[in-house]
């Protein structure tokens, strides 16, 4: 049976018993209005729901008797006992509809028509007679309603106009026809459909069940009998929640109490206890289950209430939106679902209020006209993810970063180490809201800090994304139930704690044998795990339960091995690091005392099998506490800021090693050559080691500072590999101890260096390696070996982000060779193969300094993208540089009618860097 | 079992607020620490524990010295000689508790040793003399005059807020 009409029923059985029962107490208190209001409003609801199911017959009937009602509650009607009488047919009648559409999932066919006459005329203060036999005898026989309207209903028909929203003359007619003469009626009631069903005249209503069904359910009906009882009811029973809490917080106990069983079964072999005691666990688990399971509930019910926000929404704000709910019927708790009704709520009126734009300017933007809000629900591993997704025009990073500053929330400084998706998190402080004016629906500043916190309340998380124009996406994780968890037992420093499993990711173990080893930087425990640097948390520290003996036997080094819990908070992923791991066990989470709950770093305690007691970490707090106070992470920002940096390009890499630590690698499109030195040719000038090479002098740059030219021994020659750099006509070498190896990697700087001459730190071919910052030795060489360009941008290093270039050029080539040099020379670079890219990262919200494009590029070429660029858009006061083959004066001033800023000819690098120091200083000196 | 045992003997004294009495005799749960005799009100008090296994739970409060499973509830244990000043009792010491009830968590009170349920006559208390420890002060309701001894009344809910304190600090 369709679930909302097996609802349906169960509701209806349900207030037609209430409504028996308070019909008699008004009867005997006719002047109760409150008494009055409930039986109205019973009784309305019935019909409201016969309507939105489509079920006319129900709905007429309910709709007259109603009408009654309505007239008693205003006092404009007395409460007599005949009108009472009347209303209880009508709810005998309704009950008789029920009783057929519970068993053919249809009304039966037949007419209410004299009973609806009567109820109107009631309702119209007309003195009616009692229908012959509205004796109290008749009013207990179910099926009583027609009768005696034989002498009644023409005096109706004549004298009563039909309204509107009435029986019209032929139902009556066709009413008359159909209805059971007194014989008839004083026959069960559910030979009525059958009765009827013969005359074919009647055959009005929509659904009309097949004979055999119509048999059917007269068969079913007659083994009914007369009970008014509906089936469907009678299967289902509405339970008071509360009843189910504590039914889950005994059974919670019980699978404590079992947990400890199990646990000393497992000490004690061949005990005459283990068979019971297994029968105890299975018995135990299903009742878990079982209990579960009374408390779940399809998500759908949750949003039940949307598509109507939805509707109010679109008319009231003028936009088209669609709703779109995928993954309904997922279950969840009803803890958790009645937690995060209101936080889903408030999220999709905010997608509809501040993501989906207007159908003109969604127009504009080449966007259908109808925005969607996409829903979706669905198990993974133990948790729920709800998604809540539109097209709508994504959040504003700008707006954002203007309203944290003006709120005083981050620096300047602090926002511009922020990848965009870090800024955007700003969202879920409190008190912010970007939308321009507080509407009725959202913006007034309560939204996304309260879902945020409401979340992490159940033990959820919610992460977002959002490209601007685009629209974003809200992802939801919450556990199915929160009465119970799973969570993994770790020990450190001969403590235990539990860890909520939602938060692992995966567990490592280093040191010792294993294949991953923990290593520092700065004493800071980082951790390689498939070609990222994970950074570690040790929980003693976070903690300080290390004693002071323990800390001794610690000065060594750290323990020969560890295992390492790898945590996921939002985006941001880390390491704890512990002594050991136990198993996991379902533990039932208890709030921790109140004296202790400023303590962040837990979120409560538990007790476990053994019966001790272990307090639960909290990942969200030991995120927060080991400096990433906002969602977003470092890895997270280096990812998108590299995302941004270079699209998944390849890059080789030359690995050296050269002074001490990690292994040193250095972009190969920079190096121009690698020799092998004989160190007696290295002579000294002006206290610079040089050498001469092909003809020239080339001076030579120690990798490391304190490297001294070894001594040799007479009769005997040692060489040294120098990586040599070269541009144009100069070149210098530097020297290395070893060159290792060439590799294609992705660049991915993972963590920035503080020294000179380093850029950072990457993993480059399984290993931690540091990439070194070629300009850094360059310069040491040729304090002007990037001209002027150099200088410019060195004056305004300190106090300025770096510049963002992006490179637009169809040429893989070009691109290879220009990217490592404009980042050498202090750009970020970002590089597209096409204009059509380059605009939809215009689209996206991406922002650069000045543009580079090439000229002769498949599709749009450089020109149309220059025009397209100064038209209009936010790109429209970017500089834009010319970069073309041809370099002819007509070239030129076409490029300048296009909107070029200037022109350079594609392979002067030298003319390159000029002209773009001198595009941004202009830039600088105009604003 | 104490709670039962002093109920039936004297049901009147429930209803009794220590020090203002208006029957003759009030009656606490004594235990020592350090020699000193203190006393809670008998009613506040759900239970005497011995020494038992507890989960020492960083970074919190030094007065609390961690939490214990009673009977599957969670219990957070308070040192009071902490709480009180006092230095740290030899590890190898047997110690007691006393299980109160504040704000419907349990705590447990740890002391050297609990004693019995002692009657004592209303009017012998005192108010705490001007020159006691000002923590001592700020968590004793009054001192009784025994024979030989005196009794200081811990009062539940101050031992058990050492928040303020530890803000002051």
């Amino acid at each position: 049976m369709d679930d909302l009409l097996s609802e349906f029923l169960t509701e209806t059985a349900e207030n037609l018993s209430v409504l028996d029962v308070e019909l008699v107490r008004l009867e005997q208190n006719p002047n109760d209005p409150n008494l009055l209001g409930n039986i109205f409003r019973l009784v309305h609801t019935i019909k409201g729901t016969c309507g939105f199911l489509g079920l006319p017959r129900l709905e007429a009937v309910a709709h007259a008797a109603e009408n009654v009602l309505g007239k008693f509650r205003d006092g404009e009607l007395e409460v007599t006992p005949h009108a009472v009488t009347l209303i209880l047919q009508s709810l005998d009648r309704i009950k008789e509809i029920v009783a057929v559409l519970e068993a053919t999932e249809a009304e039966p066919e037949g007419d209410d028509a004299e009973l609806i006459a009567a109820l109107d005329a009631m309702a119209e203060g007309r003195a009616v007679e009692p229908p012959a036999a509205t004796a109290p005898a008749v009013a207990a026989e179910p099926d009583q309603a027609p009768v005696g309207g034989d002498a009644a209903d023409p005096l109706f028909q004549i004298e009563r106009p039909l309204k509107a929203d009435e029986v019209s003359l032929e139902d009556l007619e066709a009413a008359f026809r159909a209805a059971p003469g007194p014989d008839q009626a004083a026959s069960a009631p559910e030979t009525r459909p059958a009765d009827s069903a013969e005359d074919e005249a009647t055959a009005s209503t929509p659904a009309t069940p097949t004979d055999a069904e119509r048999q059917n359910a007269s068969v079913r009906s007659e083994e009914l009998g007369d009970t008014k009882e509906s089936a469907v009811a009678s299967q289902s029973i509405r339970v008071n929640v509360d009843l189910l809490e504590n039914l889950m917080t005994t059974v919670s106990e019980l699978v404590l109490t079992r947990n400890q069983l199990l646990q000393i079964l497992r000490s004690q072999k061949d005990s005459e206890f283990s068979a019971p005691l297994q029968r105890l666990n299975h018995v135990t688990s299903e009742l878990q289950e079982g209990v579960m399971k009374t408390r779940m509930q399809p998500i759908g019910n949750a949003w039940a209430k949307l598509p109507r926000i939805i509707r109010d929404l679109s008319n009231e704000l003028g936009k088209k939106i669609d709703l779109q709910m995928v993954g309904a019927d997922t279950e969840l708790d009803r803890q958790v679902l009645d937690l995060i009704k209101d936080p889903l709520t408030h999220m999709v009126r905010n997608s509809a209020d501040h993501g989906i734009e207007l159908p003109s300017d969604r127009a504009m933007m080449g966007k259908p006209e109808h925005g969607t809000i996409r829903l979706n629900a669905f198990h993974e591993g133990g948790h729920i993810i709800i998604e809540i997704a539109d097209d709508g025009r994504g959040l504003p990073t700008e707006k954002i970063r203007r309203k944290v500053l003006e709120q005083g929330l981050a620096t300047e400084a602090e926002l511009a180490g922020m990848s965009d998706q870090q800024i955007q998190h700003f969202v879920f402080k409190p008190g912010f809201s970007t939308a321009a004016k507080v509407t009725n629906v959202s913006g007034r500043g309560v939204g996304m800090d309260v879902v945020r916190t409401n979340i992490e309340k159940i033990g959820g998380t919610i992460d977002l994304t959002s490209t601007e124009g685009r629209g974003s996406v809200f992802t939801i994780k919450i556990p199915l139930t929160l009465a119970i968890v799973s969570a993994l037992v770790v020990e450190s420093a001969g403590e235990r704690f539990a860890i909520p499993q939602i938060s692992v990711v995966e567990l490592v173990r280093a040191g010792g044998q294993s294949e991953h080893a923990v290593e520092r930087i700065n004493g800071t425990p980082v951790l390689r795990l498939r070609d990222r640097l994970l950074p570690l948390v040790s929980l003693r520290k976070l903690l300080k339960i290390e004693s002071a003996d323990e800390a001794e036997s610690q000065v060594g080094g750290d323990r020969s091995d560890s295992f390492i819990v790898v945590t996921q908070v939002g985006s941001y992923t880390f390491g704890i690091l512990v002594d050991r791991v136990f198993d996991t066990e379902e533990i039932v989470v208890k709030p921790v005392a109140p004296i202790l709950r400023h303590i962040e770093m837990f979120s409560g305690n538990t007790i476990l099998g053994d019966g001790s007691v272990i307090m639960i970490l909290d990942p969200n707090g030991i995120a927060s506490a080991t400096g990433e106070i906002t969602l977003g992470d470092d890895l997270a920002n280096q990812e998108a800021k590299q995302q941004r940096a270079q699209v998944g390009d390849q890059v080789s890499m030359l690995l050296f090693r050269a002074g001490s630590g990690a292994p040193k690698a250095v972009p190969l499109a920079l190096i121009a050559r690698l020799e092998d030195i004989d160190v007696s040719t290295i002579e000294a000038s002006d206290q610079d080691m040089v050498v001469q090479y092909r003809g020239r002098l080339m001076p030579l740059i120690p990798f490391d500072h304190g490297f001294y030219l070894p001594e040799v021994p007479e009769g005997e020659t040692a060489r040294k590999p120098v990586l040599v750099f070269a541009d144009n006509d100069r070149s210098m070498g530097l020297i290395v101890d070893e060159i290792v190896d060439i590799v294609e990697t992705e660049l991915k700087v993972e963590m920035a260096a503080e020294r000179p001459g380093l850029l950072g730190s990457a993993v480059i071919a399984g290993k931690a390696t540091d990439v070194i910052d070629a300009g850094h030795y360059l310069t040491q060489a040729y304090h002007d070996w990037f001209g002027r360009a150099k200088e410019t941008f060195e004056e305004d290093d300190a106090i300025e982000a770096l510049k963002r270039v992006l490179l637009v050029d169809d040429s893989p080539f070009f691109r290879n060779m220009l990217t490592p040099l404009l980042k050498i020379a202090g750009y970020d670079v970002h590089t597209v193969d096409s204009a059509s890219e380059a605009l939809s990262l215009c689209e996206a919200g991406e922002r650069f300094d000045v543009i580079v494009s090439d000229i002769e590029m498949p599709g749009m070429n450089g020109f149309d993208f220059a025009e397209k660029v100064k038209t209009d858009g936010p790109w429209q006061d970017t500089p834009m540089v010319a970069l073309s083959s041809f370099s002819s004066q007509r070239d030129l001033e076409r490029g300048r009618a296009a909107g070029f800023t200037d022109y350079v000819a594609k392979f002067d690098r030298d003319a390159l860097l000029n002209t773009l120091s001198h595009t941004l200083a202009d830039e600088r000196g105009a604003a | 079992m104490i709670k039962q045992a002093a109920n039936s003997n004297r049901p009147d004294d429930a209803t009794r607020v220590p020090g203002q009495g208006s029957a003759e005799h009030v009656d606490f749960v004594t235990m020592t620490i350090e020699n000193q005799l203190f006393g809670i009100p008998v009613l506040q008090v759900q239970d005497v524990l011995g020494t038992q296994r507890i989960t020492r739970i960083p970074l919190a409060p030094p007065e609390v010295a961690g939490s214990l499973n009673l009977r599957g509830r969670i219990v957070t244990a308070v040192d009071v000689r902490k709480r009180l000043g006092l230095v740290p009792r030899p590890k190898s010491d047997r110690d007691m508790s006393i299980v109160v009830d504040h704000g419907g968590e349990l705590y447990s009170l740890m002391v050297d040793s609990v004693g019995e349920v002692l009657s004592v006559p209303a009017a012998t208390y005192e108010r705490n003399p001007a020159t006691l420890d000002p923590i001592w002060k700020s968590v004793s309701t009054g001192i009784y005059r025994l024979q030989g001894k005196l009794l200081v009344v811990l009062d539940v809910n101050r031992l058990l807020d050492f928040t303020q304190d530890l803000a002051a600090a």
